[in-house]
């Protein structure tokens, strides 16, 4: 890999990370705005900022890192808060983080950023970032007059036995440089109370060898004093590097900083970092130490831990304290960082194999079960059930948590209801519910749809849901789960409910159904997914004309889901849609007529039955008292082949309706790779797609959910009949 | 016996702060407003210490210093300079000339009195 290579991909790794730390940034601020932001909040909100600055400047995207240099200032001042949030200054704040995102992918594709768009956002961060300079100005100030509080504090003297130590071995050059070591230790008597001096005269030379203006005496000296390890460091500040400074802390320090360092917070993964935390090392020291490690020059540079031990400047049991904090640390960071990242590609060819080895191992076992070796029937089953487990294993890569797509919605409501002068509340469930990464990125747009369809349409205006008797806040509730292979995804409000008159009336306008059509509720609710529909009395912004739900139903359609409509008047609408899991590999169930193979999602078989005899003429049947519809696919595909005497009835169900498909033959559950028919085949009906069986023959795979739609209303074979037909002759 | 302060700043507003505050803690202060200045008015009397600033007309703190460091009665003189925390590399040749502490601007007066009671306390 080149160094291009490396920049670019780089970069899309960059171009990820902004996307994530952006959509965090904005889940924070719909969370402050909300109210119900927690302590971390603000620091994590920061950190967001910080880091796409950072790393925006390592790719030279100096308008990123301007813009974003702004922001980071705003948010650092809310962190200490020296702001505090404002519905205004979320609202800024939302837009700055638009701008970052529009910023980072305008450049990445190598556009010009829009600069202007920067200072007019900078120009309304102002508000919050110009009162900073007054206080920062009064910042420094505070600081001296701590200080000075605690010198008083300390005037008092400790009440402690044991004793700060400081053994200080000057450089010899220091007098020369108007340092006096006796100012320093005069001036330590501030910090508390010096209870010992001794004069260290092991480096005196000879009287004939001193030199006067050298300084050759060290000093150790027991401190008393309440005062931390930085501040005692503080008075040595202006002593030259190369002297040698030793701040050790009381014996009853000692124990206090291992507590301090159990209850840090569990985030720095570094020793040095922890210690400096905790306080028994200064910056200052954690600095020479680091140098000290650097200009080792060993193979295996001393570790940190041993330097700080060997040079006094924090005693050992601290070090171990700190060390096995690190260790609990870094186990918790590689736990959290268990998730992988994966090119989506690789993971479609993965799972392509996968189902060609399923084919393969169906095959295998076919031909076992053919030439009648046991022993090769035995392995070839073992094989295809590791192969199946391996399917499932892959298929469920590919699964992520519905949350993905929903994670976006809030911003969308707040910014549609504060368009529409609503009060509305978002209430999410079930968004741990996993389907294929593909539905995810497809159902998106359908449901971004009918939640702007329920803020605008669905929930009243406040004085008509208060006149009403309701609460003045409408909500609009998304919940996802699990039923029988399906996702099920429901958008429900707890608006005004669907109007079927006044829909039946508009239906008959607009000449979607004929006048004095005899159609129940539900066939009336089903009415405003007609393309052209639209009962908005007033045409918003949003929605209202007429495109839009139409569109979500093709769209759900096309993904093999339905979609349901309930609603009752003045209490709210659900629009419920469902949808398969997985577009790729599914249970098939293999069914035949005539000399056509065709496969049956096995999620929708819910029994097999003998076709009652004397029914010929009947398109359906009693089956535990109730009426069953039935569709004799011989029939609708066209087929001539022999019939069996015996036809039976494989009952389906999908999406709470129940039908019959009558066959011949019935061979039993199987793998299904599906297999696109192709463009020229796309628009069949009834059928979704094709698969090769374990003998290489061609199966066409039913699509339930349209033919249960057919069988309830009746209407594809005057349709679609001719070309079903087709369909059979292109699989014979 | 008090201690004698020389303070060297081009800005007459600073070095009356200094002055103030120093004075108030006991310290005797001269006042210059530039290295030549300071080096005229020094004339040899006994200095317990020299702040001095760095950017000033005449001649400038760096070179101050490196002229003060030179003259045997001021050779274990402490100095402080002011720096501005954006002058590294100022503080740098300032370390090199002989100033080895440093107070930042824009300073709080009581910064400026620990700095100078840590060296001649």
């Amino acid at each position: 890999m080149d160094t291009n290579d490396e920049l670019a991909e780089a970069l899309g790794v960059f171009m990820e990370e902004a996307r994530e730390l952006l959509a965090q940034m904005e889940e924070i601020l719909l969370r402050e705005e909300a109210g119900g932001g927690s302590e971390e909040d603000l620091p994590a909100l920061f950190r967001c900022a910080h880091t796409i600055k950072g790393s925006a400047g390592m790719f030279g995207f100096d308008e990123v890192v301007r813009f974003t240099h702004v922001v980071e200032n705003v948010l650092d001042r809310l962190r200490n808060g020296a702001i505090g949030f404002s519905r205004q200054l979320v609202g800024v704040l939302l837009d700055c983080q638009d701008h970052i995102a529009g910023l980072v992918s305008t450049i990445a594709e190598g556009g010009t950023p829009d600069i202007a768009r920067s200072d007019e956002l900078i120009a309304e961060l102002r508000a919050w970032t110009a009162a900073d300079d007054a206080a920062g100005a009064a910042a420094p100030r505070q600081l001296p007059a701590e200080s000075a509080v605690r010198v008083a504090a300390s005037g008092g003297g400790g009440t402690g036995s044991d004793y700060w130590h400081l053994s200080l071995r000057f450089a010899p050059g220091i007098l020369a440089e108007g340092m006096d070591p006796m100012c320093f230790i005069n001036y330590l008597g501030t910090c508390g109370r010096i209870v010992h001096v001794e004069t260290i005269t092991d480096h005196l030379p000879t009287l004939d060898e001193a030199d006067p203006e050298l300084c050759h005496i060290g000093f150790e000296v027991a401190l008393d004093s309440p005062a931390g390890k930085e501040e005692i460091e503080r008075v040595f500040q202006f002593v030259a590097e190369n002297s040698h400074i030793v701040i050790l802390p009381p014996h009853s320090k000692a124990t206090e900083f291992i507590g301090l360092i159990e209850s840090l917070d569990e985030d720095s993964a570094r020793l040095g970092e922890i210690l400096v935390a905790c306080g028994t090392l200064t910056p200052q020291e954690l600095d020479t130490a680091l140098r000290a490690q650097q200009q080792s020059r060993q193979d295996t540079p001393p570790r940190l831990g041993a330097i700080l031990v060997d040079s006094g400047m924090v005693a050992p049991a601290v070090v171990g304290a700190a060390i096995e904090k690190q260790q609990r640390n870094e186990e918790k960071r590689r736990s959290e960082t268990k998730s992988l990242k994966v090119p989506s590609e690789r993971l479609d060819a993965l799972i392509d194999r996968v189902g060609e080895l399923v084919i393969a191992g169906a095959g295998t076992h076919a031909q076992a079960v053919k030439i009648q070796r046991r022993d090769l029937q035995e392995s070839a089953s073992l094989l295809l059930s590791l192969v199946e487990d391996i399917r499932d294993m892959a298929l469920r890569l590919r699964m992520v948590a519905i949350g993905e797509v929903f994670s976006r919605f809030p911003r969308v409501v707040r910014d549609v209801s504060r368009e529409l002068g609503k009060d509305i509340e978002l209430r999410i469930s079930g968004a741990e519910a996993e389907l294929d990464k593909s539905m995810v990125e497809k159902v998106g747009d359908p449901l971004m749809h009918l939640i702007r369809n329920s803020m605008d349409h669905g929930i009243e205006a406040a004085e008509v849901r208060a006149a009403s008797g309701k609460p003045v806040r409408g909500t609009v509730a998304l919940n996802a789960c699990h039923e029988s292979g399906a996702i099920i995804i429901e958008v429900a409000d707890d608006g005004g409910g669907l109007d079927a008159d006044r829909i039946l009336k508009k239906a008959i306008e607009k000449g979607i159904v004929a006048e004095g059509a005899n159609l129940s509720t539900q066939e009336i609710y089903q009415l405003i997914l007609a393309p052209g529909f639209s009962t908005a009395e007033t045409v918003t912004n949003l929605s209202g004309r007429g495109v839009g739900m139409d569109v979500v139903k093709n769209n759900v359609e096309a993904l093999r889901g339905t979609l349901d409509i309930d609603s009752v008047p003045g209490q709210g609408t659900t629009i419920r849609l469902c949808l398969p899991l997985t577009l790729a590999i599914i249970d098939g169930f293999h069914v035949g007529v005539g000399s056509t193979h065709f496969i049956v999602p096995l999620d929708m078989v819910v029994e097999c039955v003998e076709l009652p005899t004397g029914l010929d003429h009947f398109d359906y049947m009693e089956q535990r008292g109730e009426a069953l519809p039935f569709v004799r696919l011989r029939q609708l595909f066209g087929e001539h082949g022999p019939a069996h005497i015996r036809p039976r009835v494989v009952i389906v169900r999908f999406a709470g309706k129940r039908a019959g498909l009558v066959v011949d033959r019935i061979y039993g559950k199987c793998q299904t790779v599906i297999k696109p028919l192709g463009p020229l085949f796309e628009q069949v009906p009834c059928v979704s797609g094709s698969t090769i069986l374990g003998d290489g023959e061609v199966a066409l795979i039913i699509d339930v959910a349209q033919l249960i739609q057919g069988v309830v209303t009746r209407n594809w074979q005057a349709t679609h009949g001719g070309t079903a037909r087709g369909a059979t002759a292109l699989a014979a | 016996m008090s201690k004698t302060v020389m303070i060297v700043d081009d800005s007459a507003s600073i070095r009356q702060v200094v002055s103030i505050t120093l004075h108030g803690a006991g310290y005797e202060v001269i006042e210059a407003c530039d290295g030549k200045d300071a080096l005229t008015k020094l004339g040899g009397q006994r200095v317990h210490l020299v702040i001095s600033d760095v950017n000033m007309p005449n001649m400038d703190g760096i070179t101050f210093v490196r002229e003060l460091k030179k003259l045997g009665s001021y050779k274990f003189t402490p100095v402080i300079m002011l720096t501005t925390e954006a002058a590294d590399e100022k503080k740098r040749d300032g370390q090199a000339a002989g100033a080895k502490a440093w107070v930042v601007k824009p300073f709080a007066p009581q910064q400026m009195l620990s700095a100078v009671s840590q060296l001649i306390m």
